[in-house]
């Protein structure tokens, strides 16, 4: 092995800079699948290129996207919510009942985000302290939203129609979803996060290595924790969209939503193991969902199929994976061999 | 040679892993009614031979019989029915169980209703076998309830139910008592005069010569001979344990040392390490040496703030420093190059620049992080080490374990500490490797650091060390000057019979 050092400008010696093929990006695959099955469904129903279906998409996969770029975090740091679907009924049923108690919509919304960070971070501490997994503490924490939200809306729907309709529908240019901004939005928070600063470094290393982590100077309690936080913030704004969106709330609201955000994430490369990922691979995930479920609208296949679809998509993406570690291993192995024998 | 009475012999093994010959044409064999020892340093063969004998590796030469027929390989299941069977510290005991229900675990006896199982019988046939040897041992209770030696006697009475003739006891006393010593010592006479083959290891060589017959020394995987231990005098058994060649030492720099740098008070925390002090001068290096599970990894760990202290002082530079967790020892100016890098260091999936940095960034910097800045330093430290490195993308595992442990301790070389200290700096470290390592502290040490050196490899302590502190069951026993200390000695220091033999040795 050599070393590649170069001068930049300034004259500092800096490593190679370092190619990595696109080939071995997840991402790049969910691209090539997405523009295929675009390709495929456009030719059986021209309807499909039309600009309302496609900003449609947008809308749809908005608040999966919100709620997976905070789990992709909370995965990478080696956690997981799979209460963020009841968490989001919970808070926006408070949002809800609160805006119908002619509470002002803002106030409603920061109470909704509040509860939803706290939830969240209950998950976590609850987890921390007990040293429990955190997919057994938020297991738990999924019938207790579940429960006080049923409790507090006495089992009813709470709609607000007319009164809170601005961020779910309205368009930008009469085009563009707001509601698809905001997920950018939540997508790149969570990359400068994650790419920029400490406690994305922080993220990644107690996700990989948390015995390292501690002992290089790192809480890893409250970078867990910190995660954690983060996610019910984006959970309190998915929540916010989806009231927004559908004029209503009940418990039930977002159920169901924590297994697609965990598929969008694993089909976008970020292992459950934790330790590594990247948000831009999250975002084709959950593109890949939306067009998915759009296109087989469109090619008219039965809707319980669409439910099929989904796991197969998450089990062909681990054969993915697997298959790009396997190659990886193999070239691991032939450069470990090589230097024992020099 | 008297095959047909030998309980287990083995020819001329030999095992190698990778470039490594673990075992070279070692010889052992066992007749039952004897307590065969087995001797050496850490790393010498001595566990490789037990896996050997217990069927969990398979020899790359060599012969081995059982009971007088040769055997092709030995696996686990015949070494089992062969009556083989190791006592291990804490394993293969069920925590949730009683003591009873332990020793019939897999084999329960059903009572007269069918598939209900017979618990008095059980107990009754335990107690049995525990008091015909005047064992300490409550059958009834659970086993999480029990002491160490109380978990061993079990292990004990387990391998007896199962009528085993062959026991292999793998550091027996490492973590009893003394009384509790003299009771299993009893214990083992006991099970000898039973006729039982029993292989003992330890590396107290006061107990061997108590209670051994024969004991069979290793070296580097080499066998060193068998002897009755009534012939050999300790002084012969330590210098073939020992014994090695010159070029194994480095020949360091001396370097001028300064005022202390660095002193700890009366460290202690209960269980692991007994009221510690020790001081290290600028420039000084400092050894610490010992078996392992002396508490050497547990002394350092308490000093960076990694294991919580009961009680004890830090010092930097005459100031006292609140050590409660690594980031404060960081921030001190303390670094800890662990032992074990896979686990305690690297980050796995991680590229090269995030783990050079990871320190720095965590420790040294604001809330964001300057990428171009993180990669010069990662350059510089690529260049400084000569880290042998395709590009900044390439994940730590990826390269060889010299190349690894140099990025490891890059990380604590971009910010300056006053402290370094190193645990196993070279292990698992090729040749090559090694020299830059060794060349690294004394610059370190050049630039008035002070460093604390824990080491299992004798040379490596003998050659870096200015002093040499000897851990002993969780107790600093002694802090030695080296100048001109022998292998030897250190041993004898090592294993807590400094003054046998005397002069004379």
């Amino acid at each position: 092995m050599t070393e590649h050092n170069r001068k930049n400008k300034n004259g500092a010696a800096l490593l190679a800079r370092g190619k990595r093929s696109i080939f071995r990006s997840q991402w790049f695959y969910l691209l090539c699948a997405e523009v295929v099955i675009a390709i495929i469904t456009g030719i059986v129903n021209p309807r499909f290129f039309t600009t309302s279906n496609l900003m449609n998409i947008l809308e749809q996969i908005a608040v999966l996207g919100i709620v997976s770029s905070g789990m992709t975090m909370l995965i990478i740091s080696g956690e997981i919510d799979i209460s963020v679907g009841a968490n989001i009924g919970f808070s926006s049923c408070v949002m809800a009942m609160m805006m119908r108690g002619g509470v002002a919509p803002i106030f409603a919304v920061l109470v909704g985000i509040s509860l939803a960070v706290f939830n969240s971070f209950l998950v976590g501490l609850t987890s921390r302290v007990f040293k429990a997994p955190s997919f057994i503490t938020s297991l738990a924490f999924i019938s207790v939203f579940e429960g006080i939200a049923l409790a507090i809306t006495k089992g009813s729907f709470q709609t607000i129609y007319g009164m809170f309709e601005t961020i779910g529908t309205s368009r930008l240019f009469q085009l563009i979803p707001l509601s698809f901004l905001i997920s950018i939005g939540a997508y790149l928070l969570v990359h400068v996060l994650l790419s920029n600063t400490k406690m994305g470094r922080r993220v990644y290393a107690v996700g990989s290595n948390p015995t390292a982590a501690f002992l290089s100077g790192i809480s890893v309690n409250w970078t867990k924790l910190g995660a954690f936080l983060f996610n019910g913030a984006l959970v309190g704004v998915a929540a916010m969209v989806l009231l927004s969106r559908i004029g209503a709330a009940q418990p039930s609201t977002g159920s169901g939503i924590e297994l697609r955000a965990i598929g969008a994430v694993v089909i976008g490369g970020t292992p459950l193991s934790g330790g590594k990922g990247r948000i831009l691979g999250t975002l084709f995930g959950v593109l890949l969902m939306g067009l998915i479920s759009n296109s087989l609208n469109m090619l008219r296949v039965n809707p319980y199929f669409q439910t099929v679809t989904f796991g197969v998509l998450i089990i062909a993406s681990l054969a993915v994976s697997v298959l790009s570690t396997y190659r990886k291993r193999a070239r691991v192995k032939a450069v470990s061999e090589g230097s024992v024998e020099q | 040679m008297e095959q047909s009475a030998t309980i287990v012999s083995l020819k001329e093994i030999t095992k190698i892993y990778g470039q490594h010959r673990a075992l070279d044409r070692v010889s052992f064999d066992l007749f039952p009614g004897e307590v065969h020892c087995l001797v050496g340093e850490n790393g010498a063969g001595k566990s490789t031979l037990i896996k050997v004998l217990s069927g969990a590796v398979t020899p790359e030469g060599g012969e081995i019989f059982l009971s007088g027929k040769a055997v092709r390989s030995l696996n686990p299941r015949q070494a089992i029915e062969m009556g083989i069977s190791t006592v291990y510290q804490d394993a293969e005991l069920v925590d949730s169980l009683s003591v009873s229900d332990n020793v019939f675990l897999g084999d329960e006896r059903t009572g007269k209703i069918p598939l209900m199982v017979n618990s008095k019988g059980q107990l009754d046939q335990v107690r049995q076998i525990v008091d015909t040897l005047h064992m300490n041992l409550p059958v009834g209770v659970l086993v999480e309830e029990l002491s160490a030696s109380q978990k061993q006697m079990l292990q004990i009475a387990k391998t007896l139910y199962r009528d085993a003739k062959v026991l292999i006891m793998d550091e027996p006393t490492s973590s009893l008592g003394m009384e509790e010593t003299r009771v299993l010592m009893d214990l083992v006479r006991t099970l000898r005069s039973r006729g039982m083959g029993i292989i003992y290891i330890s590396h107290y060589l006061e107990e061997i010569f108590e209670i051994g017959d024969r004991v069979t020394i290793l070296k580097d995987g080499g066998y060193m001979g068998t002897y009755p231990v009534s012939q050999i005098p300790v002084e012969t058994v330590i210098k073939k344990m020992v014994g090695r060649d010159a070029s194994m030492f480095f020949s360091r720099q001396p370097v001028e040392m300064g005022q202390t740098q660095f002193e700890v008070r009366k460290l202690a925390r209960g269980g692991m390490v007994e009221e510690t002090s020790f001081s290290v001068r600028r420039g000084e290096v400092l050894g610490i040496g010992g078996l392992v599970g002396s508490g050497r990894s547990e002394l350092v760990n308490l000093v960076f703030g990694a294991e919580k202290k009961d009680s004890g002082e830090i010092f930097l530079g005459g100031k006292r420093v609140h050590v409660r967790s690594p980031k404060d020892a960081i921030r001190a100016g303390i670094a800890l190059v662990t032992e074990d890098r896979k686990k305690l260091a690297m980050l796995g999936g991680r590229d090269i620049v995030e783990n050079t940095s990871l320190v720095h960034n965590e420790n040294f910097k604001g809330p964001w992080i300057d990428a171009r800045e993180e990669q010069v330093l990662t350059a510089k430290i690529v260049k400084e080490l000569s880290v042998a490195v395709q590009d900044r993308l390439q994940k730590i595992e990826e390269l060889s374990g010299g190349n690894q442990q140099k990025v490891i301790i890059g990380r604590w070389l971009l910010d300056d500490s006053l402290v370094y200290i190193f645990d196993e700096p070279t292990k698992g470290v090729d040749i090559g490797a090694k020299e830059q390592i060794y060349n690294l502290i004394v610059a370190l040490a050049q630039k008035g650091k002070s460093i604390i050196m824990v080491s299992s490899d004798m040379p490596e302590l003998l050659s870096m060390s200015d002093r040499i502190g000897v851990m002993r069951n969780g107790r600093l026993t002694t802090i030695l000057d080296n100048d001109g200390i022998s292998e030897e000695e250190l041993i004898r220091h090592f294993i807590g019979v400094p003054n046998a033999g005397g002069e004379q040795g």
